[in-house]
């Protein structure tokens, strides 16, 4: 677990990120620090689970296919547990079809890698400001 | 007196005289026993001249035995001179007649100087004999006493002579006798010889007469014995068509017995009825005009059994060639089997024929020895050659392509030289230009005299077009697989680029938000700047891997390190598969020889095998979704591969269909990546093969040398090599 705690902004919301790639969870985390969320990185659900964060976290950004513990897994996991986080996925997949199902069945958002800072920045406000 | 008695004793004596000649004379008969005339008349006359004193006596014979007539004179000492007889004959014929009836019994004749008396007297009773004459100069001649001695003389001659004459005669018939016994005795004798040779010869001829029965006898028993043991029946019929005889093979065949049909009318018992009419009308006119149809010919046609059953048979027809009326010898042979024989060698023969037509193949025979060829049909048709055309390596050289013809001749003369089997293929040019492709298959045949070569010659044109146009067919299916592949693993594919990606462009993005801010977080925008440039490398490495996969198209031979190549392909499949939830374990041994391949070739290989793992294990929910990836050195100098699931496995039926193409277990595969691998891998001279495991899943293999001797880059190169893998 990397917890990056932002000295000027203790009161910032905690986004965690649970992706296998290495990549996304460096990059991620400065992002979501100039947009001013502290952030938490997770290579696996399984570490997820077993962290803190799972109780602050505001929000979950999430990644569809991982060793062991998928995503849409992670989230039936949570929702059993009744923990009602957000969810962002994201993916480097291009196969678009996977996106209606996810969001019927709760997530906020799915975003396909590549994206951009404001997709994601916009995508965080949706889960913090849910209708 | 004195003078009395002195006449009287004179008288006596002369009586006594007489009396003694009379005996003489009596007695000359005894001397003349057995003497023949000549002798009777000189002792007669030499009597009687010296008894009676005669000057002349003299004897003619008429007629002895048919000869000339004898006249013989005795003389007395005349005086003073001597008539000669022929003077004597003369004075004799002058007064003698024929008839002695009418002669004197004494005349007197003047001869010479006096006159002389002369007695004749006949011998015989009429003088047939002759006469012998008496004569004396004296005058008392002849005294009474004289007279007398001359008639006994004379009788007693004729007597001598008669039988003189008589013996003679006698002795002439005996002589004629004898001789005429000794001729009869010839000619018996010569009558026995040749009655002898007759016989003889007779006793030859008998016996040959009797050989030539024997033989006859002999003959016709074995004549008899081949009729009655001929494998042919033989009906011998007479001038008017009956029957006369009726060997065993024609009871046999005809269902008739000998007894039943003898004198029956051959028409009635073996032409069936609707030849009968035809079978008179020619008989008829054989017999009235010798014309024959059917006589020294064989001639097929229908006969009739006993139960009525038709059956064709062979029939030669003999006359016998004897005398009197014509009579016939027919020999007939069931050919029912020989029909049906050639009626099936005839089918099999089209058979045969047609099987050459569709097969599109010729069949010859070479003797070695002679050059003697000869083709079937078929190949005349193939080589587009006339039927009538003589056959020969010239001929057949016409048609060999030109680029073909050393290599042609050249196994002809190993062929000749050999004389080991044949395996050749090459092209023909046809007239036209046209071009086929023919394979001869051919043994040998016979003992060292007589080589013969026998084999059978394909146009197989159409299947080299197919092969090609399989082939083609082929490499185009292998493009559509690699691209199909292309589109399945797009996904794959953009999940590897787009995770650097998004690294990149996340990076980007805070750097420029780093930037911007007041004051500029410099050393942070240095850091994402830095990440962004190893995560551009990263989808570099990516893109590369991908071009390395999909983007040669020539293959090359190099030595392949197998675990570098597996690892390759996992690095660039790890995701999909850990997204599939695959679990994938390596045993990867160490210092594994290098094989010499295509690398690519192989790791598409490689990479359709672990895509089809984790397709198998789509479904599987029970239990880890475990892959094992391994390699080994194998026997032989090889390398072996293997990918091990715990996935569906197939049927063990299934276990020859899975290489073949289009042959696929999964709903969305075209079941071509198998059959592609597996070429890929026979090009290698490998070999790939699937087993079933002891516990769930299946393990697919191959192994390959680690020298490939026979992968020169000519075959490597070939166009036709299928690349790439599956299809999913």
């Amino acid at each position: 677990m990397e917890l990056r705690q932002e000295r000027r902004a203790v009161e910032r919301p905690l986004v965690s990120v649970v992706d296998d790639d290495e990549s996304v969870r460096e990059s991620l985390p400065d992002l979501l620090g100039e947009l001013g969320f502290a952030a938490c990185t997770f290579s696996c659900a399984e570490e997820f689970l077993e962290s803190d964060c799972l109780d602050q976290a505001r929000c979950l950004i999430l990644d569809i296919a991982m060793p062991g513990m998928s995503g849409p897994d992670l989230q039936r996991e949570l929702k059993l547990r009744g923990q009602e986080i957000p969810i962002i996925f994201i993916t480097a997949s291009t196969d678009k079809s996977a996106r209606p199902r996810l969001l019927e069945q709760g997530a906020v958002e799915c975003l396909f890698k590549p994206f951009s800072d404001t997709a994601l920045l916009k995508a965080i406000n949706k889960a913090f400001h849910p209708k | 007196m004195e003078v009395q008695s002195e006449h009287a004793s004179g008288e006596i004596k002369h009586l006594q005289r007489c009396i003694n000649d009379l005996i003489s004379l009596l007695a000359l008969p005894a001397i003349w026993s057995g003497g023949d005339p000549s002798q009777v008349l000189h002792t007669l006359l030499d009597a009687l001249v010296r008894m009676l004193r005669l000057d002349l006596v003299s004897v003619r014979l008429t007629d002895l035995v048919g000869g000339a007539p004898v006249e013989i004179v005795r003389l007395a000492e005349l005086r003073g001179r001597v008539p000669s007889a022929h003077e004597i004959c003369e004075a004799l014929s002058q007064c003698l007649e024929d008839d002695s009836r009418k002669w004197p019994p004494l005349l007197r004749h003047l001869m010479g100087e006096g006159e002389v008396s002369i007695v004749p007297l006949p011998l015989g009773l009429q003088g047939e004999l002759g006469v012998i004459v008496a004569a004396a100069e004296r005058t008392d001649f002849p005294r009474q006493t004289e007279a007398l001695l001359l008639s006994v003389a004379a009788n007693q001659a004729s007597i001598g002579l008669q039988e003189a004459r008589l013996l003679s005669h006698q002795k002439r018939l005996a002589s004629e006798l004898d001789q005429r016994v000794v001729q009869r005795t010839a000619e018996l004798a010569t009558a026995n010889e040749e009655l002898k040779k007759e016989f003889a010869e007779r006793r030859l001829v008998e016996e040959r007469l009797g050989q030539e029965e024997r033989d006859l006898k002999r003959s016709e028993i074995r004549k008899a014995a081949i009729v009655d043991s001929a494998l042919d029946c033989i009906v011998t019929i007479d001038h008017e068509g009956y029957i006369t005889e009726f060997n065993p093979a024609a009871e046999h065949t005809f269902g008739y017995l000998r007894e039943e049909v003898l004198g029956k009318h051959l028409a009635d018992v073996i032409i069936p009825p609707s030849l009968r009419e035809k079978h008179e009308q020619g008989y008829a006119r054989y017999l009235a005009t010798g014309e024959a149809q059917v006589l020294g010919k064989r001639i097929e046609l229908t006969a009739v059994r006993a139960d009525g059953s038709e059956f064709p048979i062979e029939l030669a027809v003999t006359r016998i060639p004897l005398e009197g009326p014509p009579s016939f010898t027919g020999h007939l042979r069931d050919i029912t089997e020989r029909k049906r024989a050639e009626q099936e060698l005839r089918r099999s023969q089209a058979f045969l024929a047609e099987a050459q037509h569709l097969s599109r193949t010729g069949s010859f025979s070479w003797r070695v020895a002679t050059d003697e060829i000869t083709w079937s049909e078929q190949l005349y048709r193939i080589f587009q050659i006339d039927r009538d055309a003589r056959v020969t390596f010239e001929l057949i050289c016409t048609r060999i392509h030109p680029e073909d013809l050393s290599v042609f001749q050249e196994h002809i003369e190993r062929s000749r030289r050999d004389r080991t089997d044949v395996q050749l293929e090459f092209r023909l040019q046809m007239p036209d230009g046209a071009v086929k492709y023919v394979h001869v298959a051919a043994h040998i045949r016979g003992d060292h005299g007589q080589p013969e070569y026998i084999g059978a010659v394909q146009d197989v044109t159409e299947r080299r077009s197919s092969e090609e146009a399989l082939s083609k067919a082929r490499s185009e299916l292998s493009q559509v697989a690699r691209v199909t592949s292309l589109g399945v693993l797009t996904a794959s594919i953009a999940h590897e680029v787009n995770q650097p990606l998004s690294g990149i462009i996340t990076n980007a993005g805070t750097c420029l938000r780093m930037l911007a801010a007041d004051p500029p977080n410099v050393e942070g925008a240095r850091e994402t700047v830095r990440r962004t440039i190893r995560d551009g490398n990263r989808a570099a490495d990516v893109i590369s891997r991908l071009r390395a996969l999909y983007g040669k198209k020539e293959p090359t031979i190099e030595s392949v390190d197998l675990n570098e190549a597996t690892r390759e392909v996992l690095a660039l499949s790890l995701s999909e598969l850990q997204r599939n939830r695959v679990i994938v374990q390596q045993e990867l041994v160490d210092d594994l020889p290098l094989v010499a391949g295509d690398r690519v070739q192989l790791q598409q290989v490689i990479l359709n095998l672990l895509r089809n793992a984790s397709d198998a294990m789509s479904t599987i929910d029970d239990r880890p979704r475990d892959l094992l990836i391994r390699t080994e050195p194998d026997d032989d100098d090889r390398v072996r591969l293997s990918v091990s699931d715990v996935g569906i496995g197939f049927e063990p039926q299934a276990t020859d269909k899975l290489f073949e193409a289009f042959y696929t277990t999964k709903d969305e595969g075209m079941g071509i990546g198998l059959s592609v691998s597996r070429s890929i891998i026979e090009r290698h001279h490998g070999r790939l093969w699937a087993m079933p495991n002891s516990g769930p899943g299946v393990t697919f293999s191959f192994s390959v040398p680690c020298k490939v001797e026979g992968l020169t880059s000519d075959s490597a190169r070939d166009s036709r090599t299928p690349s790439v893998s599956d299809a999913a």
